[in-house]
């Protein structure tokens, strides 16, 4: 490209966002393109100077998210997902074999340039893992024999076909559409099922009326913690002259979750449709989906919707821009999530001050799940005595759960909230062998022994009167041919990869669990080393400065205690 | 308007606007703290400092919580020391805190708060070894002592604004980077040692200063700098009769501690072999010493000539920037109302 080109690119970027700041990651991921995927020291020099910020501050991004290469890799780059479920899948011997095949180890290119291979953590793909990206290409279900034959096209320059496939249900209809129509992300195929009516019907509402039909249907937040989207919608500051901002979270980073991709990347227009409403809601004149960076064709799909919502006439009140991350699951946290879009490191802030009172900009900012804001065009359509015939009391509305790891039909299931465990894992086709645990919130909850899961109710005051959490809905289940030593360490090796370093209770506790796992995996490990594990669990969570700290305290301390025969036999005596 | 409140069982007074931790601090009470410095505020990144307060569910963060009326804080509990205790030692178990050779020993935050919390030697560790960084002119740093509280950073760039740090990489690989990852001395620092002042560790320490002298073995004087009018004030770390290192004065005007590279490091010369001691009059190739008297007297006969051959004009003065005022005004009047020129000019000007 020639220079001026590249300058009017990174100009149009700037352009997209309230501060220039913002447009580091797609200025930077631009210029990794441009550059043949590594982002060189000119390149980083170039980005400092037209954002105007310090060298050190664009390496230290540079170096933060995990998408950007600051030393060369291969041509096609290689990533195995060996997260926990992409572990429970089989992930370790696609690793083996492409080392074996290409005689390369993890981390190592071929002579000829050709090819890196890298593990890498969870790509949000479990139910259809293994899962092999290359360079900015997803290939799921792999297989050995899948594997050879795309290395082989990879060879000559070909790019077989992505197969997608797995079980998918959906019991309430409303947030997962007709995949299997061609047409299915069409405004026109939206429409013709009734889409953008709640959104023609809002518009006839005043604001504040929208806000208590949200917060009257009780919808708990489906990014984890399952807080009142209502209740948090109405905490806004009113009278406030400062810009209201809606943040959409599509960061899904938690291993065991894939179930906002399945909105977005087939029912892209719902998620609009709920932006839009929800906008007006919230008087916010600008909106941004955080979309996680290896979500890169997902984030096309939005933008060609957005586009043909806003020629439709329905965002004439909405600016919605499509942001891409680059690769931190932290990020999704709300307060990472804002530094983050602000165009900084991904660390999470202190609260308070909540997002609500001084978020994006320092301005009024809302935070919700795609899923989240999914369910606000059914909420408006239906009224919220619709929406509440759906579930349970307290936690209403329909619920995505995902189901990887020992299943026999992996897939993705919408069932009112409230179903019980056993039936989603009947739809997924029965455990696979027998059950030894199961984790029913994404990665970051306490696991539950099979006896424990019996007659487990999912919502989420069920699952925390189990002693477990909903969180995501990501349901990982583990039967018993898995050691959940190796289990805590993959665990473990997930959030010490993904902590922002920050504070040290996280950080330096996160690289000694990690260490002691792996001494003790390897049998090198002490009997003393497994209290050090649980005493260090027990007094991270609640000192950390985000919920990561409990994101992995908890689950590991759960294994620990849980299967500690586990654990005491692997050690030396 | 004062307020009340309660820490370990003391009812305190307090002012507006001050964190627990500052109370406390003002009453003689220490609660450990990393990432906190007065200068760059709170951070609640190492949470060492925590505390419990009623009311509030969990440990709190004392460094970034405001003191409210009424509040009952406790600094002592059990639940407190263990979540301090491990803090520390996380901290230290990278092995490398070695206190018997550290420059730091006895002024530094982490062997106060381990002190404090009675550990003798951190119970587990984690080996992880990495390069020192002795490319700095005239500081050092050592990585492996680095607590990653990001009070160097903060000073760096909002506090001097000469934005050549920030944090790089991630997690438990997160460190202090120049520029992109350079080594210091390759990198666009100026060595003005603001960081070296802002840490709590021996993760910046002034090359000079290496075994050299303890802590405890040295006096602080405080002093105006030489180098230039603008009178930052330092404080000279003296053991015996000799400077062995300078610090900015915290909390002092005009300069709250900051120093330029000269006034930090350029100590030295008054030591310098090389120093005049007396003046010098040139004599073909060499110079000869002379007596105060004999030097002004042939630069007053010399100055006397050239007004009568070429008119004081021929004449220029450039007053010194490390002169104060008073002397800088005293050489403006010399020139004009005495040589009778107004050829006269500064070098900070030129
Ligand atoms: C480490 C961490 C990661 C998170 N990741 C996500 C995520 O990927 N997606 C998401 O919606 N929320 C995530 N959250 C929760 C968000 O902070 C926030 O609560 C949520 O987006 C609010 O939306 P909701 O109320 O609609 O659930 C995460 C939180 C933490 C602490
Ligand atoms: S707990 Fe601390 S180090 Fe970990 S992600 Fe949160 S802020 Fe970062
Ligand atoms: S001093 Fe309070 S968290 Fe570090």
């Amino acid at each position: 490209m020639k220079t001026t080109e590249r300058d009017a690119k990174i100009q149009e970027l700037i352009g997209k966002y309230p501060k220039k700041e913002s447009a580091i990651l797609p200025v930077l991921q631009f210029l990794q393109k441009e550059e043949g995927n590594t982002l060189t020291r000119e390149a980083i020099e170039e980005a400092a100077q037209k954002l105007d910020c310090s060298t050190s501050k664009v390496y230290g991004i540079a170096t933060y998210y995990t998408l950007f290469n600051t030393k060369p890799v291969g041509k096609y780059h290689l990533q195995v997902d060996t997260c926990v479920p992409g572990f429970l899948h089989g992930a370790d011997a696609i690793v083996d074999h492409i080392a074996k095949k290409l005689g390369i180890k993890r981390g190592e290119t071929t002579k000829d340039g050709l090819f890196t291979l890298s593990t890498v953590q969870d790509l949000g793909s479990c139910a259809t893992g293994p899962v092999i990206q290359v360079n900015d290409r997803y290939f799921e279900n792999m297989t050995i024999e899948k594997t050879d034959q795309l290395l082989e096209g990879l060879k000559k320059g070909n790019w077989p076909e992505n197969d997608t496939s797995m079980k998918v249900v959906s019991q309430c209809g409303i947030l997962i559409n007709d995949r299997t129509q061609k047409d299915c992300r069409a405004l026109a195929f939206y429409k013709k099922n009734g889409g953008y009516q709640s959104f023609e019907k809002a518009l006839g509402m005043k604001p504040e009326d929208i806000v208590a039909e949200v917060k009257a249907a009780e919808i708990r937040g489906r990014g984890g913690a399952g807080f009142p989207a209502g209740t948090k919608w109405s905490f806004l500051p009113k009278n406030d002259p400062r810009p209201v901002y809606l943040i959409c979270n599509a960061d899904e980073g938690e291993p065991g979750t894939f179930k906002d991709r399945q909105i977005m990347e087939y029912n892209p227009h719902l998620l609009i449709e709920g932006i839009a409403v929800s906008a007006h809601a919230l008087k916010a004149a600008k909106a941004f989906i955080y979309i996680r960076g290896e979500f890169g064709w997902i984030a096309d799909i939005l933008e060609t919707a957005i586009g043909e919502a806003k020629d439709a006439g329905y965002l004439k009140h909405v600016d919605i821009v499509v942001h891409r991350g680059a690769g931190s699951y932290v990020c999704g946290d709300e307060t990472a999530q804002i530094e983050s879009l602000e165009g900084k490191r991904g660390n999470p802030r202190v609260k308070p001050p909540f997002p609500a009172n001084s978020g994006l900009y320092g301005c009024p900012t809302v935070v919700n799940n795609v899923e989240t804001l999914s369910c606000v065009p059914y909420i408006i359509k239906n009224g919220a005595a619709g929406f509440k015939k759906i579930g349970v009391p307290n936690n209403f509305g329909p619920k995505i759960f995902g189901v990887s790891g020992h299943v026999k039909a992996p897939g993705i299931f919408e069932y009112p909230m409230g179903t019980p465990l056993k039936e989603i894992l009947d739809a997924a086709g029965g455990v696979k062998g027998k059950m030894k645990g199961v984790i029913v919130g994404g990665l970051s909850v306490p696991i539950l022994t099979a006896k424990e899961a019996e007659g487990l109710v999912l919502d989420y005051d069920s699952c925390a009167k189990a002693g477990t959490a909903l969180g995501s809905g990501g349901i990982i289940v583990v039967n018993d041919t898995v050691s959940i030593p190796e289990l805590a360490l993959r665990t473990i090796e997930f959030y010490h990869h993904e902590s922002c370093g920050q504070c040290v209770p996280c950080r330096r506790g996160s690289l000694t669990i990690e260490s002691k796992l792996r001494d003790i995996v390897a049998g090198r490990g002490q009997s003393e080393d497994i209290d050090l594990i649980l005493s260090l669990c027990k007094n991270i969570k609640g000192l950390t400065l985000c919920p990561t700290g409990e994101a992995f305290a908890a689950p590991v301390q759960a294994m620990v205690a849980k299967f500690r025969p586990e654990f005491e036999a692997l050690v030396k005596r | 308007m004062s307020k009340k409140i309660t820490i370990d069982g003391r009812e305190l007074v307090f002012e507006q606007d001050k964190t627990l931790l500052q109370v406390a601090r003002e009453n003689g009470i220490y609660i450990p703290s990393l990432c906190y410095h007065e200068k760059t505020g709170p951070a609640s990144k190492c949470r060492v400092c925590v505390v419990e307060v009623d009311g509030m569910k969990g440990l709190q963060t004392s460094c970034s919580v405001a003191a409210k009326e009424g509040m009952v804080v406790r600094t002592d509990t059990e639940t407190v020391r263990e979540a301090q205790r491990m803090v520390v030692n996380l901290l230290l178990s990278n092995g490398n805190h070695n206190c018997l050779s550290c420059e730091c020993n006895g002024r530094c935050e982490l062997q106060d708060a381990a002190y404090f919390l009675g550990i003798e030697r951190p119970p587990f560790i984690i080996e992880e070894r990495q390069e020192r960084d002795s490319s700095g002119a005239f500081i050092l740093r050592d990585a492996e002592k680095c607590i990653e509280c990001g009070r160097c950073i903060e000073g760096c760039n909002r506090l001097v604004v000469n934005e050549v740090l920030d944090f790089g990489y991630r997690g438990g690989h997160t460190k202090v980077i120049c520029d992109e990852d350079a080594p210091m001395g390759e990198s666009t620092c100026v060595q003005c040692g603001e960081c070296v002042q802002m840490c709590p560790v021996g993760a910046l320490i002034e090359n000079k200063y290496i075994g050299v002298a303890r802590a405890w073995e040295t006096k602080t004087v405080r002093t105006t700098c030489p180098y230039c009018g603008v009178g930052c004030q330092l404080d000279l770390h003296v053991k015996g009769d000799q400077i062995v290192r300078v610090t900015g004065t915290e909390g002092a005007h005009p300069n709250q501690g900051h120093l330029c590279v000269k006034g930090r490091f350029g100590y030295d010369f008054i030591y310098s072999n090389e120093r005049l001691t007396t003046p010098l009059i040139r004599e073909g190739e060499n110079f000869r010493e002379a007596s105060w008297d004999e030097a002004l007297d042939l630069v007053a006969g010399k100055f006397k000539q050239i007004i009568k051959e070429s008119g004081p004009d021929a004449i220029a003065g450039v007053s010194c920037a490390r002169s104060i005022n008073e002397d800088s005004y005293n050489m403006q009047k010399l020139f004009r109302a005495v040589i009778g020129t107004n050829n006269i000019d500064h070098c900070a000007r030129t």
